[in-house]
């Protein structure tokens, strides 16, 4: 016999079933009845259909079942940090993170939050050890000594030129040497 | 320097000189999270890293000041809940920090413009404070310290997040940048919540005067930033200084239509409140707060002239239970509080009267 479910592998279990009085029997392989587990003990412990399955059987929802369990407790097991046993669970009932490592358990999921509470996913601050102005703030502003280096030219304030040339050579040092600075 | 330093002192190093703005803006704090590479966050250590923190912070603040400036290191734990209660109000410490029970501490400027606390929500917050509207110079403060900080500290930073923190609300920079306003005619004229929306926009957010969850009492309202990554600290900066100054017009405005419109209203509110504060014997401290708005908005606007601003501010700060258990010398009943408090408003504003008519005069430049 071919298992009722799969309709591929060769039936090997049989599953009886009884609801309200009447008796039902199933024929399923190895592998589909081990996905279907509560018929076979919960089922007949109790002699009643859980609630859940009720829901889940009315709407077409696949079952409850223990491969489902499985995946979930391993990707549970991969996003837990390894310093200070959080998961992602435990930080979104917490609204806290356990330790700076987090960052690093989490930083596949952890964009998606930030994106909601910040202006970005993205740090453009300061860093330690380095000048406090950042690398985007100081490309701004030789971006716009640039321009105003140009309507110099072009209005000829040759003076007024030289100054914003210098200025911007400063700007491009520091630049340099915030860049070379991290060890 | 010895704990007593900081409980005596009544009105904080923050309130003493009158800074810009200082008639809307009384103080402006900037605070920096930080934690450090290697310890859990407090959230989640033992009392062993706490301690440990706790030591290797401290030490490197030391190292710092050898020096210069003064840092007083205070265990939390070792204060009575009185003392700690006297720290919270005068803003040198946060409710946070004074219910910790793992190993917790402050360390305070002699100045008491700078401290540092220990394992609050994060292994350091750098917090300084400057009268009235300081946006930069207070950064700069702040910024000076971190940077000689981070020489001694192994931070925990990380390329793409910043500087890394226990909650992703202070993830990035770091950085709460807040200024608290005295906003009285925003209020009375009901556009308080307009202006709240406003600063929604902009990515700021409206707190009362203790912090987060705390309602306004007297009118005042502390505004900071609420984004704290993907924007650099100067942008920050420079973003919140923008929103200040265009309340600190709005609230000018408001004043002068205010005063245009219904000035006889007004002056009986100022002077009725004056009369509650230095007559009255049982005061509440709500009653109080928005007597001393009152008081002050009429000194702002010169039709109060014998009570001087820095009284103000200090009363501000002293009808707090804490200070009054403190003036009491005794742990009080809510109700005896409201005596004490009365008793102390009546000394210091019948005290005042007589001697200082000079500052009430200078502002009057409305």
């Amino acid at each position: 016999m071919i298992c009722e479910h799969c309709q591929e592998r060769q039936a090997s279990v049989t599953v009886t079933q009884v609801i309200n009085g009447q008796k039902s029997e199933r024929h399923y392989c190895e592998v589909c009845a081990k996905q279907f587990h509560p018929f076979n003990i919960d089922f007949h412990k109790e002699d009643q259909i859980p609630i859940h399955q009720l829901v889940a059987n009315l709407f077409g929802l696949p079952v409850w079942n223990n491969t489902q369990e499985k995946t979930q407790t391993t990707t549970q097991k991969v996003s837990q940090c390894p310093k200070c046993g959080f998961t992602f669970r435990h930080f979104l009932n917490e609204g806290k993170l356990g330790c700076s490592q987090c960052y690093e358990t989490f930083s596949k999921q952890l964009p998606q939050v930030l994106t909601k509470i910040q202006a970005g996913t993205k740090h453009s601050g300061k860093a330690p050890g380095k000048p406090s102005n950042d690398h985007t703030w100081i490309k701004k502003q030789i971006e716009t000594t640039r321009e105003q280096l140009q309507t110099a030219i072009m209005e000829e304030r040759f003076e007024d030129a030289a100054e914003l040339r210098d200025e911007i050579k400063d700007l491009e040092r520091k630049l340099e040497h915030g860049g070379v600075d991290t060890p | 320097m010895n704990l007593e330093h900081f409980l005596k002192s009544e009105a904080p190093g923050w309130m003493d000189g009158k800074g810009l703005d200082g008639d809307i803006v009384l103080s402006t704090r900037i605070r920096l999270a930080r934690n450090l590479d290697g310890y859990r966050f407090p959230l989640s250590f033992s009392e062993q890293e706490a301690k440990q923190v706790d030591e290797v912070v401290t030490q490197a603040l030391l190292n710092i000041n050898k020096d210069k400036r003064i840092f007083s290191h205070f265990t939390i734990q070792e204060m009575p809940a009185l003392q700690r209660q006297v720290l919270v109000e005068k803003h040198l410490i946060s409710p946070l920090l004074a219910k910790k029970e793992k190993h917790a501490s402050v360390l305070l400027s002699e100045d008491e413009t700078m401290s540092v606390m220990v394992n609050e929500e994060d292994h350091l917050r750098i917090q300084c404070i400057l009268p009235g509207l300081q946006l930069s110079e207070t950064y700069t403060l702040a910024n000076q310290l971190d940077g000689q900080l981070e020489k001694h500290l192994p931070y925990a930073f990380n390329e793409s997040f910043g500087y890394l923190t226990s909650c992703p609300t202070n993830v990035g920079t770091g950085l709460r940048a807040s200024v608290m306003m005295h906003l009285p005619a925003l209020t009375m004229s009901k556009q308080i919540k307009a202006v709240t929306q406003m600063l929604a926009r902009f990515g700021m957010v409206v707190r009362g005067i203790y912090g987060e969850g705390s309602e306004n009492i007297g009118n005042i309202y502390q505004i900071s930033n609420q984004v704290t990554l993907g924007k650099s600290e100067e942008e920050i900066i420079e973003d919140l200084q923008n929103v200040v100054v265009q309340i600190i017009q709005n609230e000018r405005g408001a004043r002068q239509s205010l005063l245009k419109n219904s000035r006889i209203v007004l002056e009986d509110r100022f002077n009725r409140s004056l009369g509650t504060l230095r007559y009255a014997r049982i005061m509440t401290s709500e009653e109080a707060a928005s007597c001393l708005s009152n008081v002050r908005l009429g000194v702002d606007l010169g039709i109060i002239k014998d009570v001087p601003l820095n009284i103000l501010n200090e009363c501000m700060i002293l009808i707090q239970p804490g200070f009054v258990q403190q003036y009491a010398g005794t742990t009080l009943q809510p109700t005896e509080r409201d005596i004490f408090r009365a008793k102390l408003l009546r000394e210091k504003l019948n005290l005042n009267s007589q001697n200082s008519l000079e500052k009430g005069e200078e502002r009057y430049d409305v």
